[in-house]
């Protein structure tokens, strides 16, 4: 508790903005908690000393700024836009069809209160994570998103976070409901411009109802000397279909939690990350996935590249709960390591109570295939070209899940 | 063409060549038989730059230049080819992209502009046809899934993409059927020319029957013991090594 009093994140911290009634609760949480050490099991490889070091700015007015293809990817979209944490009413998109509401909570609240009620702080975890109790007590604005039942929308939403100074703090917001038969396909992008030493702390709850469909895509590419806390939080219930990936470009710091709740039968749920680091970048990935219901099916890929003095942890849960029969579970993490200074924690977590399950998992960290690289040099490839040729094909097969072409095309440009 | 004059090469302490020599010109075949042990592979292994083997003495004079100089890349720019005796598989790399690369890095190598697509595709067709590769191996990633017949019939659809002047076809037989051992040496024989040159490693007579050297060879703990025309590989087929083995010793 003495940690968390004294860090000067907290310092910088004001509460101000909507108050969807559940601040003054998590920030009573939030004093009951302790910001992670290395003792804490879940942060073992991940420290956030430096995090809670640093003094931070929080802003409470959007900037002005030009959001070019450089920045984040020019998609055929609805936008939503924050700047510095701030949402952009000039950069947004506010017409919408089919009754599909996406609006600050501070709007939608007038015609939307009970269901905004109903969904919002629901699945977050403040009780267990202290970047989620932070979040929920400190959240300036927040984005809603609800697609009504049976509606189904082609375009996707793309709720863009874009830093323009130093020392931005930031606690984002999103909430995604998604009503039976529905479908969405969201992109969260995390920029910078000119800007650093930035901490964004993202939460994000989904909710995807009966025969549902939710597509999120998690582009992360602020500038080095950045940190992203990114946490997504899911319910599925009955015969819906939840796929996440997420691209980690740039940026120094980068956690990325993701807990899903099959809460029903016939849930397909899909986890997919890639992450090409370099300098002394630092990427975790936690993924909880746990069953609760039967006959669901849910798979997970994680690959990276790591080069120079960067760090990264894969850390995958999958909990099959004791009356969840027939499951599936499936789990991959691969990386390849270039440099000798690079660093992989892998740890895959299996806890199954139920008998009538199929699980598998596995993990490997390993150099180039030597063999592939001689066998593509005898055919006239520079070794060079062919190393290229090797890592595009590795993180293709992580690319091959995005469906959007032009997000795959700019996320797969970024990683050059 | 080449020349390999008193050729040492070891793997960590142990010395596997122990004074190869061998001369091979253009428009010759020459066949390399010997049993399993004598280096035959590390032969292969050397001239294409594999760079476990260490060569300790001796030197390799491929077209006038050292050959041992050179990295694996340059030596394919110049023109030697080497079929694996256990082609690489490749995940997520296609067979056709990394074709069109090889041939664009080597067009730079000689400052040449990049293959057009439609010349490409021309020449894909053409040379696929050759050792009868269907549409859906040439786009699939490399080697992942063939069988061992279509690993090697691949082998020699590069090996006819690229143009080589020196081939060297290490155990090319080797797990192949009557059937895939004809379409391979139709390839061959096909591509075989007056500016070009091929050596043939194996371990049998078999493959000898339809790709007919013009010189044998009879590699033996690191050195060329006997060397002769066509029907020694006949000789060996019927009498085995051990008579070549003691007369030496």
């Amino acid at each position: 508790m003495v940690v968390l009093k004294e860090n000067n994140l907290l310092n910088s911290l004001t509460k101000m903005g909507v108050d969807l009634g559940a601040k003054d609760q998590a920030f009573e949480l939030l004093s009951g908690l302790e910001f992670p050490t290395r003792r804490t099991e879940d942060w073992r490889y991940t420290s956030v000393k430096k995090i809670l070091k640093k003094n931070y700015v929080q802003y409470n007015e959007a900037e002005h700024v030009v959001l070019s293809n450089e920045i984040v990817p020019s998609l055929d979209a609805y936008n939503i836009v924050l700047v510095n944490g701030v949402y952009s009413q000039e950069l947004s998109d506010v017409n919408f069809p089919d009754e599909v509401v996406v609006d600050t909570f501070q709007n939608a609240m007038k015609l939307h209160s009970s269901l905004i009620h109903n969904t919002f702080n629901l699945i977050a975890k403040n009780k267990e994570e202290v970047f989620t109790a932070l979040n929920t007590s400190y959240f300036l604005e927040g984005v809603f998103i609800h697609i009504p039942k049976k509606v189904k929308l082609e375009k996707r939403i793309h709720v863009i976070h874009v830093n323009t100074k130093n020392n931005v703090v930031s606690n984002l917001r999103l909430l995604i409901v998604a009503d039976s038969f529905s479908e969405v396909g969201v992109i969260q992008s995390f920029a910078s411009v000119n800007a650093i030493e930035c901490l964004t702390n993202s939460v994000t709850e989904v909710f995807v109802k009966e025969n549902a469909k939710v597509v999120l895509d998690k582009v992360q590419s602020e500038e080095p000397n950045n940190n992203l806390i990114s946490t997504v939080q899911v319910n599925q219930k009955s015969n819906s279909t939840f796929k996440i990936n997420t691209a980690t470009v740039s940026g120094d710091f980068v956690r990325n939690g993701i807990n899903i709740d099959v809460d029903g039968e016939n849930c397909t749920s899909e986890m997919n990350g890639l992450y090409m680091q370099k300098g002394i970048q630092h990427v975790d990935n936690h993924t909880k996935v746990s069953h609760l219901k039967p006959n669901c099916t849910s798979f997970e890929l994680y690959k990276g590249v790591l080069r120079d003095k960067s760090t990264g942890v894969f850390n995958g849960k999958v909990i099959v709960e004791v009356d969840a029969q027939k499951i599936e579970a499936y789990q991959q993490n691969k990386n390849i390591i270039l440099s000798r200074e690079a660093t992989m924690n892998a740890k895959p977590e299996l806890e199954i109570f139920a008998d009538d399950v199929k699980c598998s998992h596995g993990t490997t960290t390993g150099q180039f295939d030597e063999e592939a690289i001689f066998y593509l040099q005898t055919r006239g490839i520079s070794k060079e070209s062919a190393k290229n040729l090797l890592i595009e094909a590795f993180a293709d097969e992580v690319l091959d899940k995005v469906d959007s072409d032009e997000l795959r095309i700019w996320v797969k440009e970024k990683l050059g | 063409m080449l020349q390999v004059k008193n050729l040492h090469a070891s793997v960590g302490d142990k010395e596997i060549l122990k004074g190869l020599n061998i001369e091979v010109n253009a428009g010759e075949i020459h066949a390399i038989m010997g049993p399993n042990g004598s280096g035959k592979s590390t032969l292969s292994a050397v001239l294409a730059g594999r760079d476990e083997y260490e060569v300790t003495a001796g030197e390799v004079v491929y077209l006038g230049k050292e050959l041992l100089e050179l990295n694996p890349e340059e030596r394919s720019w110049e023109g030697i080819f080497l079929a694996f005796q256990y082609p690489v598989e490749i995940p997520g790399v296609s067979n056709i992209n990394f074709l069109k690369t090889a041939i664009n890095e080597r067009r730079k190598y000689f400052k040449q502009d990049p293959i057009a697509a439609k010349d490409f595709l021309k020449m894909v067709k053409e040379k696929s046809a050759l050792v009868e590769l269907s549409d859906k191996l040439k786009n699939r990633s490399v080697n992942v899934g063939f069988s061992g017949g279509e690993k090697k019939r691949n082998e020699i659809f590069q090996m006819a993409m690229l143009e080589p002047k020196l081939s060297i076809l290490d155990e090319t037989d080797s797990g192949l059927d009557i059937d895939a051992l004809k379409i391979v040496a139709h390839g061959v024989n096909t591509l075989k020319s007056k500016d070009n040159a091929t050596i043939v490693i194996t371990h049998y007579q078999r493959l000898l029957d339809y790709i007919i050297p013009d010189f044998v060879h009879v590699l033996y703990d690191g050195r060329i013991i006997k060397t002769g025309g066509k029907e020694l590989a006949l000789e060996l087929e019927e009498k085995g090594y051990d008579w070549l083995i003691k007369e030496e010793a």
